[in-house]
């Protein structure tokens, strides 16, 4: 180094250190430790509870103009303790709407769950009574492994696929599970207790969800680190035993991969609408997608839905020139046994918390249906206080005639939900 | 009969023990010379963070923009060291704000998932989302820094702690030695006297600077002075701190199928 070289580093080093940015870093540091944390809270809460109103305006496709939507729910779920390994839980939600859904009261309760819970071992060994909420599979808008899902939903109070689970009823269930090390098994036996479901709001409609025998068997197993299997294997009287299969793989530190499928071997969805004592088929339902994190708070997942005793093409077209009536027990019974109605579709499901505004979360969901072409997309932005949510919900969903998008009462809705949670 | 000597050998024992003794008389005053152990060092430091058997913490986050306070939250974390390697799995209880009690979080290295009561959904999560405002997943839960990190010793100097004192201290370097490593390099200042974590800096692979973090209000719980209070400052934006609240430490034995993801919809708190 030159002579002359050194003092003038020296210099440029001192200059450095007494520099006006690190003088505001010494003093950013020293007002952050100035700050001092919230009171500490209890950390015991053994029920959740809040109170839900919406109201909202639907353009409506069959009638004339605009009409008015309005909801109120109430929703409740506590877990707790009876004895030394034994524990209760319950979960309800009381819907009140308008207009009703399709041949519903305006007032629907739903039970959702209500069991006795005992455990050994820390938890090693579980066996459960009564109604439980056993739900299946890492899809997020389909899921073919998720074989307690037909006839769950009394009430339908958005499309947002993940928020409709929130409404799901149980099942009337014995089971037992069992873990060991990166390992799980678990047996399901679900009898029938009724013929049919119920029609009255109040009921706690056993026949819903217990109208057959059905068992579950499923075993899971984490492969690595990074990579997690589940295998189930379903039975339910007068069908065969269908399989299923799903795994979630952790393919870099933003993105998460899973797929799901199901084959089986039961008469097609468009002869069970119209109840054809219709041949049965071995066909096989599939989805597989990619939840993308590109920022922390920012989730885009894309993924394809495949059932395969759904119409394709061909089937939609000739559904369509039957007329109305048929499409619309279709569509339905899709609705009611929580199926893909067309043979191939697309989703895209995007969340990002903090957007923008800290507390404002925004959801967004694409749906598209690949034989028709229809689409239906719904938006959803939440402030949220520390015990309020105010949420704005626009919907819109079209496509040619007689398409299954297209087909809905409404072609677009707006809503304003408010809800405020207790302790 | 030819006769072998080895006259020299006992000579060079005798030697050899003399200069053992005197190394061994002399080792307590050699060794105030010798460089500290970084890798101790950042161990005794972690001790100091981690309580060596199971345990469940309490934890309250408050968010603070500009120096206003925008948001608060309490957890409740439940953490073990794995037999498998070491490092700790945790298993995170929300408990405020309302909406969000009962949700679960289950951390073991890389395995992340999240389960919503709600939805009676469990899902797979990638370490880059993050479920808690400002602090991310890794910051709620326990981890053993030496497991993940080879520590260099950069410097021996005065460094502010987290109650504006000045205390002297140990600064360490750490490079992330193990693939799952949540951040590529770590500076952390730990008290030379008594081995308290004091400051740390974490840097993304770019180098930029992640976050700053001070541990302060050090407290008997379960047998060690530990820091109860965290406060994290934004490397990004200054103005973005989480102070992270440590309270009702206790003893806790986590079972094995606590950190199992099918056992998140049987999870009951006590």
């Amino acid at each position: 180094m030159q002579p002359v070289a050194r003092p003038v580093l020296n210099l440029l080093l001192a200059l450095t250190v007494l520099s006006p940015a690190a003088a505001r870093a010494d003093d950013t540091d020293a007002d952050a430790l100035s700050l001092t944390s919230a009171p500490v809270e209890s950390t015991q809460r053994a029920t959740r509870l809040f109170i839900e109103g919406a109201i909202g305006r639907a353009d409506q496709r069959y009638q004339p103009g605009w009409r008015d939507l309005s909801r109120v729910s109430v929703d409740l779920s506590g877990s707790f303790t009876l004895a030394t390994d034994w524990r209760a839980v319950l979960s309800d939600r009381l819907d009140a709407m308008d207009p009703a859904d399709p041949g519903a009261d305006h007032v629907v309760n739903s039970l959702r769950e209500a069991y006795v819970s005992w455990q050994q071992g820390g938890g090693a060994t579980v066996v459960d009574l009564g109604r439980v909420n056993l739900r299946y599979g890492p899809g997020y808008g389909y899921n073919p492994t998720d074989f307690f899902r037909d006839n769950t939903l009394r009430t339908m109070t958005t499309v947002n696929p993940l928020a409709l689970r929130e409404n799901r009823l149980g099942t009337f269930v014995l089971r037992g599970q069992r873990l060991w090390g990166d390992s799980a098994a678990s047996v399901a036996l679900a009898p029938k207790l009724a013929s049919r479901r119920s029609d009255d709001g109040l009921s706690i409609d056993a026949g819903a969800t217990n109208n057959r025998d059905r068992a579950l068997l499923t075993f899971s197993t984490r492969v690595t680190e990074r990579i997690s299997t589940q295998v189930l294997v379903y039975k339910e009287s007068d069908l065969p035993a269908q399989v299923g299969a799903s795994a979630t793989a952790l393919l870099a530190d933003s993105v998460v991969a899973y797929a799901e499928g199901s084959r089986g071997r039961e008469p097609d969805l468009l002869s069970r609408s119209m109840a054809l004592d219709a041949p049965r088929e071995t066909r096989n339902r599939f989805v597989g997608g990619l939840t993308f994190t590109p920022i922390p708070r920012l989730s885009i997942s894309g993924e394809y839905q495949y059932n395969g005793f759904a119409l394709d093409k061909a089937g939609w077209a000739a559904a369509g020139a039957t007329g109305p009536a048929a499409l619309s027990a279709y569509l339905l019974e899709a609705q009611r046994r929580q199926e893909l109605a067309s043979r191939d579709a697309w989703m895209l499901y995007a969340t990002f918390k903090d957007a923008g505004v800290k507390n404002l979360d925004a959801t967004a969901l694409l749906r598209f249906n690949a034989e028709d072409h229809s689409r239906l997309g719904w938006l959803e932005l939440r402030y949220l206080w520390p015990r309020v949510d105010v949420a704005l919900q626009l919907q819109q969903q079209g496509g040619r005639q007689a398409s299954e998008y297209a087909f809905a009462p409404y072609r677009r809705s707006i809503q304003l939900l408010a809800a405020y949670h207790l302790d | 009969m030819h006769c072998a000597t080895h006259e020299p050998a006992p000579i060079l024992d005798i030697m050899n023990i003399r200069a053992l003794i005197l190394l061994a008389l002399l080792a307590p005053w050699l060794s105030a010379f010798a460089a500290p152990d970084p890798q101790r060092i950042l161990a005794a430091s972690d001790a100091i963070r981690n309580p060596g058997q199971p345990f469940s913490v309490a934890v309250t986050l408050t968010e603070y923009q500009g120096g206003k306070q925008i948001d608060a939250s309490t957890l409740k974390t439940y953490s073990r060291a794995q037999e498998r390697g070491g490092q700790f799995a945790s298993l995170v209880r929300f408990v405020l704000p309302a909406r969000d009690a009962g949700k679960l979080m289950l951390k073991n290295g890389n395995d992340l998932w999240f389960f919503d009561p709600s939805t009676k959904a469990t899902v797979r999560l990638s370490p880059q989302q993050r479920l808690m405002g400002q602090a991310s997943n890794g910051d709620v839960v326990t981890v053993n820094l030496a497991k993940d990190y080879q520590a260099a010793l950069l410097a021996e100097e005065d460094v502010q702690d987290g109650e504006r004192r000045v205390r002297k201290s140990y600064k360490l370097g750490l490079k992330a030695s193990a693939p799952d490593a949540t951040y590529a390099s770590i500076e952390l200042w730990v008290d030379a006297e008594n081995d308290r974590p004091l400051k740390a800096r974490f840097f993304a692979d770019s180098g930029r600077l992640l976050k700053t973090a001070y541990y302060r209000r050090f407290e008997p719980q379960l047998g060690a002075d530990r820091p109860t209070e965290t406060v994290i400052i934004d490397g990004l934006t200054p103005q973005s701190v989480t102070v992270m609240r440590f309270s009702d430490y206790a003893w806790r034995p986590v079972p094995d199928a606590w950190l199992h993801p099918d056992y998140l919809p049987r999870f009951q708190p006590e």
